[in-house]
């Protein structure tokens, strides 16, 4: 049985030839990066930044927003691109090769997205890079250290519900209006743009309950020194169990949506 | 032990009304058997193919593939088994050449290992006569080339059973022929069983050991291409050559003395008969009531002949 491994090392090798192909494509993803960190560099004139000193600890607000963008290079991965690998095989009809195959669809999905993710790295360096040079006051590599892995166990948490999305496109064939809806649902629930002691305390404990909440409360934290939502150590271990139980709930799915999907057939209808 | 081996197999799809596609399918297939799944269009054939290669569930029945249960052991079938689907056209990366695309698949989805695959590569495609286009990119590749990928990924990692779906469909002749001969020496050789669904009756009779006849989702005949064609009771066919007929033609022509059955194929009809000389004039003179001069043979049935009876008559049957 091929492993997980082999699966996330090929995809890498696969996407990495596939991306290198499209040159001019290539080019203009990581341009589009610099330039969205440029862009934030002219804006950060424009900004009253007391109240947000007073709510997060930091009054530097291009740094909190940059973080939040290259935050979601690595979230549109995780959440996206497994579903799109499937949407792209059920319509070339290659869904039928795979299913056909030995291995795990958990771990294929898995897989894919954590490949998805390192060529996705290429595209965050150049903003998460923009976001350390206006936080050069307060960074320490313990700092980028602890923030990165924060945000590494909050993309694989956040993963799980990627896997859910892709066994979705297996059953229902077309969910870009439900990844929309939650893609823009976590990117105003989990402070990503703004804080999250902004919103009403509903929505705050909705946003507690996402992994990308504490994973980017942690990574400003850690690198802008930024007041946590709650102890840092409660956060670690809220992502922890997050990542545990959203794993077991994305086994189970995985498993019942492709079942049924096969009543009908691997194919679009 | 069976490669293959079904049980009232029964597959209905709910859609605005029940689809019955599958109706009490049960047959077996030997190891290293070439077994073929004849049939018209929409007669079930890949919905068989994909259950028994695990893409779709059966309502009814059981089988076993390399003798794992389907449906209780699907990833024990997976790992015995080959799958070449009917959507070739795309179902492989554009951007990736033919080497890299049969890498990727062997290795990271089929777990054979590097050297081996590559050595497997250069041996299948050196026998089929396809090395130059083995660093072409895929999306580079005519439409039966990239068919002919879609073939070799199936059998690369050397399966013990092998399912393709019309695997010759968008080939030339020259190049089916050569895979034909391929596939049955390879087959032989590594004791593969391979299950393919085909129309061209030319590919049954060429390299399948059996064949079974599929019809509005009912087997209706199972045996060596030989029996099929004996099964048909007709001795002899007249053709007609490039000639067009409508409903009362064909009625007309149906109604001659001795004519068992009339088919239309690639612009020539075929009458079906026991007595060709018998049926010829009456032919011609029919030919001449209606005022069109035609070229009229007589020929020996084959088993396209003997797939159009079939189709024909239960059609019929059906109304």
């Amino acid at each position: 049985m091929a492993s997980a491994l082999k699966l996330f090392y090929m995809a890498i090798w696969r996407n990495f030839l596939i991306l290198t192909r499209y040159k001019a494509n290539f080019l203009f993803e990581i341009l589009t990066s610099v330039l969205i960190g440029g862009f934030m560099l002219l804006l950060s004139a424009a900004f009253d930044t007391t109240m947000l000193g007073q709510m997060v600890g930091s009054t530097n607000y291009v740094a909190f927003m940059i973080f939040g963008i290259s935050f979601q290079s690595w979230q549109g991965t995780a959440l996206w691109s497994a579903a799109d690998t499937f949407r792209s095989e059920l319509s070339s009809g290659q869904i039928d090769y795979t299913f056909s195959s030995p291995f795990s669809r958990y771990w294929y999905i898995v897989s894919n997205i954590a490949a998805n993710a390192v060529q996705s790295t290429i595209f965050f360096i150049p903003m998460f890079c923009v976001g350390l040079w206006f936080t050069s006051d307060t960074l320490t590599v313990t700092g980028i250290s602890l923030g990165l892995m924060a945000t590494m166990l909050s993309i694989a948490a956040l993963s799980q519900f990627g896997a859910i999305f892709a066994a979705l496109v297996l059953q229902y064939r077309q969910v870009t209006a439900i990844f929309g809806f939650f893609n823009l649902a976590f990117q105003f629930l989990t402070g990503m743009f703004i804080p999250l002691q902004l919103l009403p305390m509903p929505l705050q404990v909705l946003g507690w309950c996402l992994p990308i909440t504490f994973g980017m409360d942690m990574l400003r934290h850690y690198v802008m020194g930024t007041i946590p939502l709650m102890p840092v150590e409660y956060e670690w271990l809220a992502l922890l169990l997050q990542l545990l139980a959203m794993s077991v709930m994305a086994k189970f799915v995985v498993v019942w949506l492709e079942r049924n999907a096969k009543e009908q057939g691997l194919h679009y209808i | 032990m069976f490669a293959i081996s079904c049980k009232g197999l029964v597959k209905e799809y709910k859609t605005q009304k029940l689809v019955r596609a599958l109706d009490d399918i049960t047959f077996d297939v030997a190891e290293g058997e070439i077994f073929g799944l004849l049939g018209p269009n929409g007669a079930g054939k890949t919905t068989l193919v994909k259950i028994l290669a695990t893409l779709l569930r059966p309502t009814q029945g059981s089988a076993e593939v390399g003798g794992h249960d389907i449906a209780k052991e699907e990833d024990m079938v997976r790992r015995v088994i080959g799958y070449a689907g009917q959507d070739s056209e795309r179902s492989a990366y554009f951007r990736l050449t033919v080497r890299e695309n049969l890498m990727y698949f062997s290795h990271a989805l089929r777990d054979v290992p590097v050297k081996t695959a590559k050595e497997r590569i250069e041996s299948i495609v050196s026998a089929i006569g396809f090395e130059e286009r083995l660093d072409k990119h895929f999306i580079a590749l005519s439409g039966g080339e990239k068919q002919l990928v879609i073939v070799i990924r199936a059998i690369v990692h050397e399966p013990k059973v092998c399912f393709l779906d019309e695997p010759s469909r968008s080939l030339d002749p020259l190049t089916a022929k050569r895979v034909r001969g391929f596939l049955k020496s390879y087959a032989s050789e590594k004791g593969m069983t391979i299950c393919l669904t085909t129309h061209n009756m030319k590919e049954a009779e060429e390299i399948c050991d059996r064949i079974a006849f599929i019809n509005r989702g009912r087997l209706q005949f199972i045996g060596t291409p030989e029996e099929f064609k004996g099964v048909v009771t007709v001795k002899e066919v007249v053709e007609i050559a490039n000639f067009e007929i409508d409903k009362v033609i064909e009625e007309r022509l149906l109604a001659i003395q001795g004519v068992s059955n009339v088919t239309k194929s690639d612009g020539n009809i075929r009458i079906y008969c026991d007595d060709a000389f018998g049926v010829l004039k009456n032919v011609f003179d029919f030919l001449g009531d209606i005022g069109i001069k035609a070229h009229v043979s007589m020929i020996e049935p084959t088993l396209e002949d003997a797939f159009a009876v079939f189709v024909s008559n239960d059609s019929a049957e059906g109304k």
